[in-house]
């Protein structure tokens, strides 16, 4: 449909104020809720997470685009609750304790809602037991953990420690990323999925889910 | 199993204990490690042949079929099992980063017959050895640290996993090598040297003091000790008898010694002024009127050749300048030879070129999969975003601290450039690129750290005033920082 199709495309050029115009020019024709979603916002992501992968675009296209999509979507919550429309999965997400950087981080999170998850933000400096809280209690699929110090990266075994601890290891899939963290680590500290970008990221969380 | 093993190692013969890991027996001021020996950076190439561990899997990733023909390893992953043959890469000698530029200051000796003054860089020590009334030698050699990491971070990984002693070790001999090198040279008698200033980030004073660095290794970053003090050569280990040491105060965790000392040397005269240090770590501090404000950003290794596929140290073969030449992209080879790499100065020129040319789009974007610059040396798309990241931190560094202190580029007076690599680099590019503000008075300082340490040794109230920057300048923390988030994101544009 061209108006979602253009919805797409001015989700891309990151610009928000005509996305949120012509959602809710969507939204007044009364094209489903979900359907503008999916094939509107969701499918403009999924280019720029692309074009991400493939160096064509980088931090701050994704960036403003991510801003875009958030203004769409605002529009397109309290419909969505209404018709029942079923996220993808839950995500919690932070950077984990003794770190402080979240640009990494907020990249996933936007990447990931981009794919339909919901995703809940624990923010910067987060102890290994507030993951774990918020997955039982929030009834996440995943847990995102970052780390861009070398110091800071080992505190990702305690997160994967703490959730065996609390008995939802098998409930959980535990992904890492951040610029120390590589595969063999993810793999020596028993966590489930490293990838090196933000949109691969979100690839692997919807093969997960 | 026998107890050594003979191999040649560049055509000399050594005695090795089975199983040794090649990068043990390397020079230990290689600056190979940038991973500190995970099999990562893939920095620490050798050609070697004979009895060898297999072929890791970082390895069968790293290499080609014909790299793994010529014999190519990794030093870091292969051990030495019998008999071997291994060639490590030629290297050029660096350029030297001692050159110290001295503001107008009252002399007055602090010291008896000699003094030294030292200057701890993450990557380079420099030295400079004082008579009462002149420079009698300087010196500089690689941090032996380096082989523990290239970056202050990974150091201190390293240090709390167990090695810490040895990285402390490994400083302590490297000024000893450094101090008794340079007396030698200088034809002077290591006891007669009373008198030793020393500048350094904050880790490397930790290293040097054997002081624990689990504080300076994950948030609230706050150092337990900040120095400024004077300490016996017998707690450093040095061979200087009856030499007192000085340690640089440092302002904050990430803003050492070196930077208090650099704003000691640049005596900045302006009301409003900025002084950065850029390196991998890209220290910041703005001077407005009696207040100084810093803060430190992580630039990563991209201008220090690190981390991009054909980066490398300012040395023989790199590429350090590139410039538009009758429509045509040309290149200058440090040693005019065939270019091996591309250092951090050849990487600014190569950037604001391919924008002019119009083969990179502001946002970063490079319209084919790699260009090449002259040889086999080339940037691709993925060497591009990380110099985005590297350039867009040190600015937005920049910026977040003149929008603390309500203040516009335009009114910046003058911009001081510190650092070895900060010299080479040229202006109008790194303006062009946006790696620093557009500033149109701008300094180079040279070493002004070595320049700091220096002035503590030589003039009357060098130490007081050093003590009274670090006491008076306030640090801001950019990682937690939403100012700085925007700033970063805006600055990653071209």
């Amino acid at each position: 449909m061209e108006l979602l199709m253009e919805i797409s495309e001015n989700l891309q050029r990151g610009k928000s104020k005509i996305v949120k115009e012509l959602v809710q020019k969507a939204i007044d024709e009364n094209i489903p809720a979900d359907k503008i979603l999916e094939d509107g916002l969701l499918s403009g992501m999924a280019v720029i997470g692309e074009k991400f992968k493939n160096n064509e675009v980088y931090v701050p296209e994704v960036l403003v685009a991510a801003r875009a999509m958030n203004m769409g979507a605002e529009l397109l919550k309290p419909l969505l609750a209404d018709a029942n429309v079923k996220s993808k999965g839950r995500a919690c997400i932070g950077t984990v304790q003794g770190d402080l950087h979240d640009i990494g981080k907020n990249l996933v999170k936007m990447m990931l809602e981009g794919k339909g998850f919901e995703v809940i933000d624990l923010g910067t400096d987060v102890p290994a037991q507030k993951f774990i809280d918020t997955a039982i209690e929030q009834n996440c699929n995943i847990i995102c953990l970052s780390a861009l110090l070398t110091t800071t990266m080992s505190v990702m075994e305690d997160v994967v420690k703490a959730a065996e601890k609390a008995g939802i290891r098998d409930k959980v899939k535990i992904m890492v990323g951040g610029a120390p963290v590589t595969d063999k680590f993810c793999k020596e500290i028993g966590a489930d999925y490293y990838t090196a970008d933000a949109a691969s990221a979100a690839d692997a969380a919807a093969e997960i889910c | 199993m026998k107890d050594f093993i003979e191999i040649t190692l560049d055509g000399i013969s050594k005695k090795v204990k089975p199983n040794t890991l090649i990068s043990d027996i390397l020079p230990k001021d290689t600056d190979h490690f940038f991973c500190g020996g995970k099999g990562i950076c893939k920095k620490c190439v050798v050609f070697a042949k004979g009895e060898l561990s297999p072929l890791t899997k970082a390895e069968e990733d790293a290499f080609d079929k014909s790299d793994l023909e010529m014999g190519k390893r990794l030093s870091c992953l292969t051990r030495i099992l019998g008999f071997a043959e291994i060639k490590t890469q030629k290297q050029g000698s660096d350029k030297i980063c001692s050159q110290t530029i001295f503001p107008k200051y009252q002399k007055e000796n602090q010291f008896q017959n000699y003094g030294v003054a030292i200057d701890i860089g993450t990557t380079t020590l420099a030295m400079q050895i004082y008579g009462r009334d002149e420079l009698l030698c300087e010196l500089t050699a690689k941090n032996p640290q380096a082989r523990f990491g290239a970056d202050v971070m990974t150091r201190i990984h390293a240090a709390i996993s167990g090695k810490a002693e040895e990285i402390t070790l490994s400083i302590r001999e490297g000024l000893s090598d450094l101090i008794s090198e340079g007396a030698k040279k200088a034809n002077i008698p290591l006891d007669l040297i009373d008198k030793i200033s020393i500048a350094g980030n904050t880790a490397m004073l930790y290293f040097l003091t054997g002081q624990n660095v689990e504080c300076l290794s994950r948030a609230p970053f706050i150092a337990d000790r900040l120095f400024g003090e004077t300490v016996s050569f017998e707690k450093l280990s040095l061979p200087t008898k009856n030499a007192e040491v000085y340690l640089s105060p440092c302002i904050s965790s990430f803003v050492g010694g070196d930077i208090t000392m650099a704003i000691l040397s640049s005596d900045i005269k302006e009301e409003i002024a900025l002084l950065s240090d850029i390196g991998t770590n890209g220290e910041i501090v703005l001077k407005k009127g009696d207040i100084l404000t810093c803060c430190s950003t992580a630039a990563g290794p991209a201008f220090e050749g690190a981390g991009l596929s054909m980066g490398m140290n300012g040395k023989e073969g790199a590429i350090d300048h590139v410039f538009i030449k009758d429509g045509k992209i040309s290149c200058h080879v440090i040693g005019d030879t065939e270019p091996i790499g591309i250092c951090g100065s050849g990487v600014i020129d190569a950037i604001a070129c391919l924008l002019e040319k119009e083969l990179l789009d502001e946002t970063g974007y490079l319209e084919d999969d790699e260009v090449i610059l002259s040889g086999n040396v080339y940037l691709n798309g993925s060497d591009i975003r990380m110099i985005q990241l590297a350039k867009g931190a040190v600015r937005a560094g920049m910026e977040t601290l003149m929008e603390v202190s309500n203040l516009s580029s335009s009114q910046i007076e003058r911009l001081y450039i510190a650092g070895g690599f900060g010299s080479y680099i040229n202006e109008e590019n790194a303006k062009k690129i946006g790696l620093i503000i557009p500033c149109e008075n701008i300094s180079f300082l040279g070493n002004a750290a070595l320049c700091g340490a220096a002035m503590i040794l030589l003039s009357k109230d060098g130490r007081k005033k050093a003590e009274e920057i670090a006491k008076k300048a306030k640090t801001i923390e950019l990682s937690d920082n939403p100012i700085f988030s925007e700033k970063y994101m805006e600055a990653m544009i071209f």
